[in-house]
């Protein structure tokens, strides 16, 4: 050992021991300011040099805590002959492993048709192809369907964390990384930073619990916002494209997207370089993501035609109406009081929800395209993502994880409490709205455990707004919360509205949804005001 | 020591994140030890207590000393609101979902035993010097051997060794008596803390009960402190009386010791524990099969090892002679005997635990039909002199990566298998940059070369773990299932009996 480590070595012997660092001043300067369990934990690696070891702790803690989510059933377990959102994941791994891509937008749509863009059915191809390497019966074609090997759904189980640590996890640590350089915070705020959107429990309990891919577009998507806060502009809007084309509801984050892509090019002067080599690049990753599956049509021209009228078919469903199940927005809200599924056809449904949409989202745009700043992109990208949820059409309770992930990240970027206490509460009423998914799915320990054990080790209970009508809501929602919760457990509801809880559930989170929208633009228009 | 219920912060925070953990862990995979323990809440609740050690409707009898089953008895009294099915002994395997949240629910609440154990340890000392005790408790309690063992395998290992713990930290206050009498109250738990307990009958013999400076040939009886003496002696008599008195009323007692000490059984646990044995099993396996290759011999036709193979181990060997109980006794023994020397010579309180800790590595390394589980014993001492100084690092790294690593096929099935190796990974890696940070220093006396072999060692098991996790994917090893365990074992048997002579060396030459 060389002298020099002898005596970083002696140094440390005279560090503050743990328990000591709640008065500290030291422990009031890192992040919020104030003392959290996630903060007493991370005091051994407070030294610059064990930094790094914090980091990667942090990471590990939170993919042990996705394993142990992947403990519980999923969605659709033992229920056929349909099951769920896992056994429509396995089938398309079925389909693409087996079939031509040419069939894959084709076949037996009635049970479970493929109806994500191709890069789902790729990677659904890849994870089919490399797990009939393990055991071709999970796979086989037809006669797997249903099928409900442990380690069957151990496999699926490890690919969602795996595609996460890939993608959403290294997006995370970018992000985080911008923010910190960006903003000169300590590298502790780096640690809890992270754990604060990687232990984010809505994602790990859909994904993990639940069982879906979101992590993937959310991490695809984080990924161009990220290059795009670091001015890699093309190589961002890639990834946005890539995102998209894993999951259409990335379409919820495009506006903003776009409306700073465009300002950019056009404030503070027209650089039209930069607007062409953006449209180049876009275009060219639509057609290499397309163009497997539409030159395999066969067919010719017309055989392309119709593979690409089929794909947009599969992927926008609207013949499947205005919603589906009880959702916490604006629709299903006012559906009881007005039975809006009974008055008006569709058609004019779909122009209402389009219009509503529209309206939502368009100060957005217009705020983005003219100042389009870094700190305004993301509370941009969020105040879309809201509209969207709260207004557009076959909104599905998940899809409450796009406007929750812009939200979250701003943990990272705004360390002020005031700020944190909202997110925070955001997050756990989104939690909430979940529930009765989450019930059904028989997640109900895991959802407790995952929500109590953020909440409690970033200390948002502590955290309060300074305003008073903030300090109200919040409060007010939380007890709103609380009797839900204990009425669904104790009272039976009455027969002629079996749906109660449900119904008191969506429509207490669309009214903070809503209220938080508000917010969301206040944070919007201060940061496009403020000082560039 | 008064009882005091508020527990330390940073105490508190591990305990909460630990338990939103471990309620992740209750639908996990559970071992036939759940069952065990669910019939023993069945047999002490429906049973009169003259028939718990004769009832044997299950295969799974109560083979714990009485405590453990006055134990079982009062978890039975909560039991019995939850789901009354689980206390019916007819109930076989009976498992519904009230049963496993309350047997899980059960461990963890019986955790707190091992954490207020490690808070007292903890406020042994000043709160300016607590680092190192802060950072030795944490690793205990967050040992990914109790959440494989106890949170997923299913035992009550960490309040077993919370009172092994909590008689530690009395041994350190000085007060032998309380010390005792908890250890006493151990083994009337579970008997296999007896491995144990040649190190704490000499040092209580040599520190409470003698008096050296009056030692002379002319009379030994003023070298008594005979109250010291009487006050222990009665009050582990008392304590044993307390356990076995009912059983010795009742002359149940040769039902007893037959139940607690099955010697029926062989010299390696099925799924071999990494000691020596495994090494000489390896041996004996390698040789045979190479004499059988070679030599064109009939007497090496036969595998007799594979006919004893089974529920009872490997009992008979091919080629190397075979192995006496009485041989593993005396083996056990001359080391545990070795290991006290040193510490009756000259005994302190750190040279207690480290007698502790070798008697531990003894029994483990060279004992019959010895348990992957109690690699545990061996562990938890050794924690404490972890951080003495730097040299003990390298021998309580291979021991603590071997120990854990050989725990790992207790727990099988695949939902499980990330999170025994990413919970493992994450403590080694956590705890070990802590330890690296807050060992003092000590130049002097490091031979480097074997940190470094002990390091390529320690590496060693990424490609091993990976391979016995993907052979039985590949057709050229089919018909040797059990090379991966083997493997295992071995390698891990390699890593804990380095880990001993290291200690060993530390102890007794420095």
């Amino acid at each position: 050992m060389s002298p020099a480590e002898v005596s970083a070595k002696a140094d440390t012997k005279v560090r503050p021991e743990i328990s000591s660092l709640k008065s500290s001043p030291e422990s009031q300067a890192i992040g919020t300011g104030y003392e959290t369990p996630l903060s007493v934990f991370l005091s051994p690696f407070k030294a610059a040099r064990t930094q790094w070891v914090a980091r990667r702790v942090i990471i590990m803690i939170s993919l042990l805590f996705r394993f142990g989510v992947g403990l519980g059933p999923y969605s659709g377990f033992n229920d056929p002959p349909m099951y769920g959102d896992f056994e429509a994941q396995r089938h398309w791994m079925e389909i693409t492993y087996h079939l031509p891509m040419s069939e894959w937008y084709w076949y037996d749509l009635q049970y479970w048709g493929l109806d994500y863009p191709p890069l789902t059915a790729y990677h659904s191809w890849l994870l089919g192809a490399l797990g009939s390497k393990f055991e071709p019966s999970w796979f086989e074609l037809v006669t797997s369907r249903g099928c409900e090997d442990i380690n069957l759904k151990s496999y699926l189980r490890s690919t969602v964390l795996i595609s996460e640590l890939l993608i959403y996890i290294p997006a995370v640590s970018m992000f985080v990384r911008w923010t910190v350089e960006n903003q000169k915070l300590s590298p502790l705020h780096h640690s809890i930073a992270s754990a604060a959107i990687l232990l984010q429990p809505a994602l790990i309990l859909i994904d993990h619990g639940h069982f879906q891919y979101n992590a993937v577009m959310l991490g695809l998507a984080l990924l161009a916002i990220t290059n795009i806060l670091n001015d890699r502009l093309v190589v961002g809007s890639v990834f946005f494209v890539l995102s998209l084309f894993f999951k259409q509801m990335a379409l919820y984050y495009a506006i903003p997207i776009f409306a700073y892509l465009l300002g950019g090019c056009i404030f503070p002067r027209l650089n039209l370089l930069r607007f062409i080599s953006l449209a180049l690049s876009v275009l060219v990753t639509f057609a290499l993501v397309l163009a497997p599956i539409i030159v395999t049509s066969g067919g010719g021209a017309t055989g392309a035609y119709d593979q690409g009228l089929q794909i947009m078919i599969r992927i926008f469903p609207f013949a499947r109406g205005l919603w589906e199940d009880k959702v916490a927005n604006f629709w299903c809200t006012l559906n009881i009081v007005v039975k809006v599924k009974q008055i008006y056809s569709a058609d004019t449904l779909q122009r209402f929800s389009l219009l509503a949409t529209l309206v939502s989202v368009l100060p957005a745009f217009f705020m983005l395209s003219v100042y389009p700043r870094r700190k305004a992109l993301i509370w941009g990208v969020s105040a879309t993502a809201w509209g969207f949820f709260l207004f557009s059409f076959q909104v599905h309770e998940k899809s409450i994880l796009l406007p929750l992930l812009p939200v979250t990240l701003q943990l990272a970027a705004e360390p002020g409490t005031n700020t944190q206490s909202y997110i925070y509460w955001i997050n756990n009423v989104a939690v909430f709205s979940l529930w009765p998914l989450l019930k059904r799915d028989g997640l109900v320990l895991q959802y407790f455990a995952v929500s109590f054990l953020y909440n409690w080790l970033m200390g948002s209970f502590t955290k309060l707004p300074d305003a008073l009508l903030g300090k109200f809501i919040i409060i007010l929602s939380y007890s709103g919360i609380a009797v839900l919760h204990i009425a669904e457990f104790f009272i039976e509801p009455p027969v002629q509205y079996p749906d109660l809880w449900v119904v008191g559930n969506s429509t207490l989170c669309f009214g903070c949804f809503a209220l938080f929208l508000l917010w969301n633009y206040a944070q919007l228009y201060r940061a496009c005001r403020a000082k560039a | 020591m008064a009882l005091k219920f508020s527990l330390l912060p940073a105490l508190r925070y591990s305990v909460i994140a630990s338990i939103c953990f471990k309620l992740l862990l209750y639908p996990a995979y559970k071992s036939t030890d759940f069952e065990v323990h669910r019939n023993w809440l069945a047999i002490t609740y429906s049973k009169p207590f003259n028939e718990w050690y004769y009832e044997e409707t299950s295969e799974w009898t109560l083979d714990y000393p009485p405590l453990f089953g006055y134990f079982e008895w009062f978890l039975s009294q909560f039991a019995k609101w939850v789901d009354l099915e689980m206390l019916a002994v007819e109930n076989l395997g009976y498992s519904s979902v009230a049963t496993v949240y309350f047997q899980r629910t059960s461990v963890i609440v019986s955790e707190f035993v091992l954490t207020y154990a490690l808070q007292a340890y903890i406020q042994l000392l000043p709160e300016n010097k607590r680092q190192p005790a802060y950072a030795i408790a944490m690793s205990i309690y967050f040992s990914p051997g109790f959440v494989i063992i106890d949170n997923i395998h299913f035992q009550y290992n960490a309040m077993l060794f919370g009172i092994l713990v909590w008689s530690l930290v009395a041994m350190k206050q000085q007060r032998f008596l309380r010390g005792a009498i908890l250890f006493a109250t151990l083994l009337c738990f579970k008997h296999i803390f007896v491995y144990l307990a040649p190190a704490y009958f000499a040092y209580l013999l040599r520190i409470y009960c003698l008096d050296v400076s009056h030692f002379n040939l002319n009379s030994l009886v003023r070298a008594i402190r005979w109250k010291n003496s009487i006050c222990l002696g009665s009050s582990v008599i008392f304590v044993a009386l307390v356990a076995f008195g009912p059983f010795i009323y009742l002359g149940q007692i040769p039902q007893l010791l037959k139940r607690l000490f099955p010697f029926s059984r062989g010299l390696c646990h099925a799924y071999w524990a990494p000691n020596i044995w495994a090494l000489y099993s390896a041996s004996d396996r390698a040789l045979f099969l190479l004499f059988r290759k070679v030599l064109d011999n009939p007497v090496y036709a036969e595998d007799s090892a594979s006919l004893t193979r089974g529920l009872v181990g490997i009992s008979s060997f091919n080629v190397l002679p075979d192995i006496e109980p009485r041989t593993t006794f005396l083996l056990t023994a001359f080391y545990q005997l070795i290991a006290l020397i040193p510490m009756i010579i000259n005994p302190s309180h750190d040279k207690f635990i480290s007698a502790l800790t070798l008697c531990g590595y003894a029994s483990f390394l060279f004992g019959w039909h010895v348990h992957e589980k109690a690699i545990l014993l061996v562990i938890v001492p050794f924690s404490f002199l972890t951080l003495k100084d730097r040299r003990y690092l390298t021998p309580f790294y291979l021991l603590t990566v071997s120990g854990y690593v050989s725990l790992f096929p207790l727990i099988f099935t695949s939902p499980e298998a990330p999170i025994k190796y990413l919970y493992t990974f994450t403590w080694i890696f956590a705890f070990y940059n802590v330890f690296d940070d807050l060992a003092p220093v000590r130049t002097t006396h490091r031979v480097f070369l074997l940190d470094r072999i002990a390091h390529v060692f320690l590496l060693g098991f990424i490609p091993l773990l990976i391979f016995v996790e993907l052979y039985s994917q590949f057709a050229m090893f089919a018909g040797f299932e059990f090379l991966g365990l083997m493997m295992i074992s071995t390698y891990c048997s390699l890593g804990i009996l380095s880990s001993f002579v290291g200690f060993s060396w530390l102890y007794l030459f420095t």
